[in-house]
């Protein structure tokens, strides 16, 4: 396995939550950066990621908007959602890269069940391993970017695996290769970071003031980050504001999954206890 | 000859069975699909992914006997003056001080709040159960406290499973066959349950 491929974390053992990279943490970090400035809709990336993770083709119909299909699925990983918003007078669109955002706190990993269903590389790509998936979709219920898709055939969830193949073998991820304007970008994630704040700096001289990076901390950041022009418009972009990987129940849920293994172990211990304390209590059928 | 008194029908002792069975397999598979290092269990019934498909269906088993169960046993179940006396004297009984406890009925107060405790938890499952069954029908933070609601749920339904298994077999020999053959001697009814037992004598 090469030093892309090194497991941080996988769901449902304890690497979930105390991730492994404090054993190796010379492997290079990646992420993508979608400038959404530089995006001319051309959907070509949809056709690649298609092309690349042979996915099915699925029909679409005319339904009013540019956009390609009305949501993801499990046969397709990436959809630009066309937003139309009217800003100063003139429609825009607020166009959005939908596909897994590959949290750095992955809330679909931290909520799956089953071993080894998802798993989270040191270089920062969240994949699903669909042998190990039971189909309970409790990843889509962790996701806070509503973004992985079960398919009720097979009873497997599907999302984007940022090209895992082909990042193992040093190449880009296939809608990086293919956008024809460079608004996708791939590298390190320091970098990256670095070229968001270029970029942030050149729109805010043209006079996109609230031109802002889409990395959200409730989730640890991602490792596919966005440069959205209207940094005040998140909602008009069907971003998240403030997504959280571990929502309060969740969190109320693993700290009583701790206090309930512990009081059935006692209650168990308990009834032993009485038995000893009192033992049975007989009835004498001669008497 | 011992004397044997009828406590259970066949009905009562099929539907006692079809919850206490499912409830089991469901605690399991439950604990599979909560506790990592239990995933093993989902084996009993296929693997994983069998799982996942089954735990639904067995509930759907589980609920539909809890509702005969309910049917069933109801009007039996309403405590009386009696009964909230020996929830007070409930030390008493644990520490089998037999003297000092107030005579029961049919069922002891424990035995009836057992009954409500079990129906009001059945009724969390099957509601939190259904969203989480048909997940992409529902909104992540509904799903989420289900999970929350449907694990403390199993939590207390498995709490009342060791104590009422406990009581049933080692602490009080006699009882379990009221759930096997139906019958319990006379003897072991006038010590559990007095005044039940003089209801059948009066018969």
């Amino acid at each position: 396995m090469s030093e892309n491929l090194t497991i941080k974390r996988m769901s449902a053992t304890p690497s979930a939550f105390i991730p492994l990279d404090a054993l190796r943490s010379n492997a290079p970090v990646y992420s993508k950066l979608v400038d959404i400035s530089r995006c001319i809709g051309c959907k070509g990336c949809e056709v690649a990621c298609k092309e690349w993770n042979d996915l099915k083709v699925e029909p679409t119909a005319n339904f009013g908007s540019y956009q390609s299909h009305q949501d993801l699925s499990s046969n397709t990983w990436l959809l630009m959602r066309f937003n139309e918003v009217e800003i100063d007078g003139n429609v825009q669109w607020l166009i959005k890269k939908d596909a897994c955002l590959h949290c750095e706190e992955p809330g679909c990993l931290f909520a799956c069940p089953a071993p080894g269903a998802i798993v989270q590389y040191t270089n920062g790509i969240v994949d699903f391993n669909q042998d190990n998936c039971i189909g309970c979709q409790y990843c889509v219920t962790g996701c806070p970017f509503d973004v992985p898709r079960f398919d009720s055939s097979t009873k497997k969830v599907s999302k984007c695996n940022m090209c895992i193949d082909r990042v193992d073998a040093g190449l880009e991820p296939a809608c990086v290769k293919t956008c024809p304007t460079n608004a996708i970008a791939w590298g390190t994630k320091d970098d990256m970071l670095a070229l968001a704040d270029a970029k942030i700096e050149t729109l805010r001289s043209r006079g996109y003031e609230q031109a802002a990076v889409y990395n959200p901390a409730g989730v640890g950041g991602t490792h596919m980050m966005y440069v959205v022009p209207y940094g005040d418009r998140l909602d008009d972009y069907q971003l998240p504001a403030d997504p959280t990987a571990s929502p309060a129940p969740m969190t109320g849920l693993r700290f009583l999954k701790r206090v309930g293994a512990y009081v059935f172990g006692l209650s168990i211990v308990g009834t032993l206890a009485h038995f000893l304390a009192f033992g049975q209590q007989t009835v004498d059928e001669e008497r | 000859m011992t004397q044997l008194l009828n406590r259970f029908t066949y009905l009562e002792r099929l539907v006692h069975w079809l919850v206490g069975v499912t409830f089991v397999i469901l605690l399991l598979t439950g604990a599979a699909f909560s506790y990592p290092s239990l995933f093993w269990l989902t084996a009993l019934v296929g693997g994983g992914a069998a799982a996942r498909v089954l735990h639904p269906w067995i509930g759907v088993v589980f609920g539909v006997g809890i509702v005969f169960m309910l049917a069933l046993w109801i009007r039996d179940m309403f405590l009386d003056d009696q009964d909230w006396r020996w929830l007070g004297a409930v030390r008493d009984y644990a520490a089998h001080r037999h003297d000092e406890v107030p005579p029961a009925g049919k069922y002891n107060a424990g035995q009836k709040v057992f009954f409500w405790a079990q129906g009001l938890l059945a009724i969390v499952f099957v509601a939190t159960g259904v969203f989480l069954w048909m997940p992409d029908r529902f909104s992540s933070s509904l799903l989420s406290i289900s999970r929350l609601l449907h694990y403390a749920a199993a939590l207390g339904g498995g709490l009342l499973l060791i104590v009422h298994v406990y009581l049933g077999t080692v602490a009080y020999p006699g009882t379990a066959r009221g759930m096997i053959d139906g019958k319990v001697t006379r003897r072991w009814a006038a010590m559990h349950h007095p005044r039940w037992d003089e209801d059948q004598s009066r018969l």
